[in-house]
């Protein structure tokens, strides 16, 4: 490897730097028995005899069991009796124990990453036990591969970065307060952010909440006070996130406050000031049910409790044009100059909790919201029954001010429907039968339908709720309602549905229908690279075991954001990221990925591709045009190398030269015969060790080459393979479109195949000898099957090579390579006639 | 009640059948089953996904592909085609009702399906637009015989049934 010295200094420990290659390399190799594992099948001794004779190695010693305690202090002692700078450990799968090596050599003192092992065990003895001859071969040229690639390893530094002791949270819904609180009385600094004039979120304007129907702003009034008197909390109110630059651990964040035109520390909240204002707008906090002022506040317990001018409606807050509320206010809190203002600051960690909207009832017209006035929302039914809403907690028709006899609620509005959003919403139903208690519970005469179409009530103690909505006389019908019609004169509504479970159609009147509003995601509103689903809710880093996490370090999501979910899930989720967050802040430093990318400056051409490929906003341009890889947010998947025009990416331990010299190891010998087979470390090269674990028998010329993820797949690793004509090559990943570890490597990979394909067609290679596949991590029986069938295609290969051969050298002597042909078919024969009694013993067995 | 099994089409009609999960909102919207509670396009698709078969009764004539169930399913199951495919079973079963026939019969010797009045033709003149083209009837009776729709019709003509 050449060095690039021209690497900047600066920011040291974000970007590291190219290393070079020590001038003497010293090999030590361990071949491992595994018990009966490995050297039942292999020809242990015969490996290391052959190990003795590649370049560089100086030290070769055969273990029983290399992983047992006295396996890794043999190697620790050879490391420093013979001064060995490079680690080979011939055994089990990297997955299993690379780690476990690697932390051994760094006890004698020796970098982690000088040590690799050759997989001879999942890769060989397990998967080739009738042919113990093959295997041995196999595992010679494993080692010679590991031997090869070892060649040009370099130490790697073992980095981290400072971390600010602070956390940015995203949205003051119930989520983002309780990540806050967590966060600030573990003793962090939190900037609470918030677009809305008050904190508290979607929950602040609800009546009561499911399922034992409390008060909502009772429960929540007290905690908003928390968050504003809390020392460690930052609440910053109108306010959205401009930028965020930066890695894990050292985030600078710019954040945009809207003019308030009210200053919140002098504002007393008495109220004098709409008494005189001039101006009504609609109260969006009512949901458009009623009039509010152009100075307001949202609603009595927001929080900062201050007013608020909005700046579209006021007339003017000088005395030219208006200027009532600044005569009035005794306070002097009304400040006509206040701008936007601009706040930065530096945090360590993020949580998003932006939460989502509620669905929008004008995408359904069949429903007749906004056309029909007693066809109102849930949102709206809240503000309705809320005592301190419009009606002071009368429900009436918005049409005629009267109480409905009967109502009806609609399920699944902007839910479960392709054309708004496929995903059920989750609290919906919960939130319906609530809303028809509380009917029941203020006008019991009231008749209640619920149309719904799967009634999911499946949180704790909702089963409770819906017994008494039931023994309440609630009716439940099975059916989607198709449409609403109006009586145009007295504004009663029709509704048409079939009752499913009658197969009948009902055609039936009622006062009042309530809309159950699903909720639509909103995400994608924080400038951070963080994908965002279909329906525009965060995704996570994984849906089981890292729930909270996201693809970017030090990022993390709870709430709505994530999905919709009820208050309960908001929290728990909320604590748990905040947990996430702090076990960052807790540690106060953030190691780097040691096999991040590097950018060789001189060689690079500045052409940008690198940006476009990297899922994780690592590669950033400075100033000058320079691109430059961020340590702390590169995950080293290699995707950027992979289509790197000038191979100006090296990803250590995986680098172009490490990939050939594997490539041409393995086809020193006899390459028409060999598949060389690329498989990603995540899924694909997992698939093929599945394959060993589960002893499912293939035939032995596979030489298997792992990456950290198949977008680090270059073009030229086919071409080399093919030039040095490898008999079969394969490209394996992770299934599309979402299994991919790193996110989009694998399409990445994908949409390379074309290019290898018409590099092939003109060089005249047969189109079946170079496949692509997705191999998942549970895939070993696919894994066989792909080895089988590749290996199929590269003896066919081979023969036509052979006769080739023969036809040509028919003209000149008959010699050695006449043998030679003879020597293959029938070891291919052999091979085939194991195959298939291998796969009978295991159909007797089964 | 007699019941077709033709493998194949019942296979094709249920995998495009399969999103549904029986909401009713097909039902809730049918002009059709508003009058006729016996045809209900829900029970239609949820009958070839539970049994692999379909009833002809008849009554999988009334659809009167309108398209509203097929507009507002949330699934997006092409309910139209399934129906129209439930017809054509129906259709080789000698099913087809003998205003079906008729018309057949009508758009074979004249091309069209209805008659252009007088008024249409007059009103036409008067906003000068072109005069209406006239079909040519042999072509459509060699569309007829090529097609093999002519014996198809000669078919369901033999197996006519009285309605019900």
């Amino acid at each position: 490897m050449t060095t690039s010295d021209s690497v900047s200094d600066a920011g040291t420990g974000v970007e590291p730097k190219v290393e070079a290659a020590e001038s003497e390399i010293r090999i030590g190799v361990f071949p491992c028995k595994c018990g009966k594992n490995i050297g039942a099948v292999v020809d242990i001794d015969t490996v290391a005899e052959y190990a003795k004779t590649l370049p560089g190695v100086v030290h070769v010693q055969v273990n029983t069991y290399t992983c047992a305690d006295p396996g890794q202090k043999e190697i620790q002692e050879a490391i420093r009796e013979h001064n060995l700078n490079r680690i080979i450990v011939a055994s089990c799968s990297p997955t299993m124990h690379e780690d476990t090596f690697r932390k051994t050599v760094k006890g004698a003192g020796l970098n982690p990453y000088l040590c690799i092992m050759a997989n001879i065990r999942e890769h060989v003895s397990w998967v080739h036990q009738q042919d113990p001859e093959g295997a041995t071969t196999k595992a010679k040229e494993l080692v010679a591969m590991a031997v090869a690639k070892a060649t040009s390893l370099v130490p790697q530094p073992e980095l981290d970065v400072p971390v600010t002791p602070s956390a940015l949270v995203v949205g003051a819904g119930v989520a983002g307060m309780q990540a806050s609180l967590d966060l600030a009385d573990m003793g962090y600094k939190v900037y609470l952010i918030e677009k809305e004039p008050t904190i508290g979120g979607i929950m602040a304007i609800l009546d009561k909440v499911f399922p034992q129907n409390d008060c909502s702003i009772c429960i929540l009034g007290p905690k908003m006070v928390d968050v504003i008197q809390h020392p460690n909390i930052k609440v910053i109110s109108m306010a959205e996130v401009d930028e965020v630059s930066g890695y894990v651990g050292n985030f600078s964040v710019r954040v945009r406050q809207r003019a308030r035109y009210v200053d919140p520390d002098a504002c007393t909240a008495c109220a004098e000031c709409i008494e005189v204002c001039p101006v009504d707008i609609p109260s969006r906090v009512d949901q458009n049910l009623t009039w509010k002022k152009a100075i307001y506040i949202p609603f009595p317990q927001a929080v900062p409790s201050s007013y608020v001018i909005d700046p579209e409606a006021c007339l003017g807050m000088d005395l030219l044009r208006c200027g009532k509320c600044y005569e009035k206010c005794e306070q002097h809190a009304v400040i006509p100059e206040d701008e936007d203002k601009i706040i930065e600051f530096e945090v360590g960690v993020i949580i998003i909790a932006t939460g989502f909207e509620p669905a929008d009832p004008k995408k359904i017209p069949r429903l007749g919201w906004g056309r029909y006035p007693n066809v109102i929302t849930s949102l709206e039914f809240e503000r309705l029954i809320n005592a301190a809403g419009p009606t002071e907690g009368k429900l009436v028709r918005p049409s005629d001010i009267t109480k409905p006899k009967s109502v009806a609620i609609v399920q699944c509005v902007g839910s479960r429907d392709i054309h708004t959003r496929m995903g059920c919403s989750n609290f919906c139903c919960a939130e319906s039968v609530k809303c028809a208690l509380l009917i029941k519970e203020h006008y019991p005469e009231t008749e209640v339908v619920i149309y719904y179409q799967d009634l999911r009530m499946h949180g704790k103690y909702f089963e409770d709720q819906y017994h008494k909505a039931r023994e309440e006389g609630i009716k439940f019908i099975r059916g989607r309602v198709g449409e609403i019609q109006e009586y145009p004169h007295t504004k009663n509504l029709r509704i048409s549905v079939e009752d499913t479970t009658h197969n009948e159609l009902l055609l039936v009147d009622f006062d009042m229908v309530i809309l159950s509003m699903g909720a639509e995601g909103v995400a994608g509103n924080v400038p951070l690279p963080i994908s965002v689903t279909q329906d525009k809710f965060y995704i996570e880093s994984h849906p089981k075991l890292r729930p909270v996490d996201t693809s970017s370090a030090g990022v993390f999501i709870c709430g709505g954001a994530e999905s919709p979910k009820d208050i309960r899930d908001s929290v728990i989720q909320a604590s748990a990221a905040a947990g996430r967050a702090s076990i960052i802040l807790q540690r106060g430093r953030y190691p780097i990925e040691a096999l991040s990318a590097r950018i060789q400056q001189d060689i690079c051409s500045r052409c940008g591709t690198c940006v476009k490929r990297c899922p994780y906003g690592a590669i950033i341009q400075d100033g000058t045009g320079r691109y430059t890889v961020m340590g702390a947010l590169c995950q080293a998947c290699g995707t950027c190398a992979g289509d790197c025009p000038k191979d100006a990416i090296v990803m250590p331990n995986f680098t172009n030269e490490q990939i050939f010299a594997q490539i041409e190891t393995a086809l020193k010998e006899n390459p028409e015969e060999k598949i060389v087979a690329f498989a990603c470390a995540f899924c694909s090269y997992r698939g093929s060790d599945l394959a060993g674990v589960s002893r499912m028998q293939y035939p032995t010329n596979a030489r298997v080459i792992r990456a950290m993820c198949s977008g680090r797949y270059s073009v030229k690793f086919a071409q080399r393979a093919f030039e040095l004509g490898a008999g079969s090559v394969l490209y394996s990943g992770c299934h599309l479109p979402a299994d991919c570890h790193f996110q989009t490597g694998n399409h990445w990979m994908a949409k390379r195949e074309p290019r290898i394909r018409n590099w092939m067609k003109r060089k005249g290679i047969n189109d079946e000898r170079f496949r692509i596949e997705w191999v998942s991590a549970g895939e070993g029986k696919k894994w066989q099957q792909i080895m089988t069938d590749m290996s199929e295609i590269a003896m066919k290969h081979a023969d036509e090579i052979r006769k080739k051969r023969t036809a040509k050298s028919k003209g000149k002597t008959k010699g050695g390579k006449q043998a030679k042909s003879k020597r293959s078919p029938k070891t291919q024969g052999t091979k085939k006639g194991k195959k298939k009694t291998t796969k009978t013993k295991r159909k007797k067995e089964d | 009640m007699e019941r077709t099994t033709d493998a194949d089409r019942i296979n094709e009609i249920q995998h495009s059948a399969q999103p549904c999960f029986q909401c009713g909102i097909c039902a809730a919207s049918c002009p059709i089953f508003r009058v006729a509670p016996d045809f209900n396009p829900r029970m239609a698709v949820d009958e070839v996904l539970r049994t692999g078969t379909v009833a002809m009764t008849g009554r999988e004539w009334f659809c009167a592909y309108c398209l509203m169930c097929e507009e507002r399913c949330p699934m997006e199951v092409a309910l139209s085609e399934i129906l129209i495919d439930i017809k054509n079973l129906s259709a080789n079963d000698g099913k087809v009702p003998p205003s079906i026939i008729e018309m057949m019969d009508v758009i074979r010797f004249t091309g069209k399906v209805s008659h252009a009045s007088k008024r249409t033709e007059k009103k036409r003149r008067e906003l000068g637009l072109p005069e209406l083209p006239k079909p040519d009837v042999d072509e459509v009776q060699t569309i007829f015989e090529m097609t093999g729709a002519l014996d198809r019709l000669m078919r369901f003509r033999e197996a006519e049934v009285e309605p019900e």
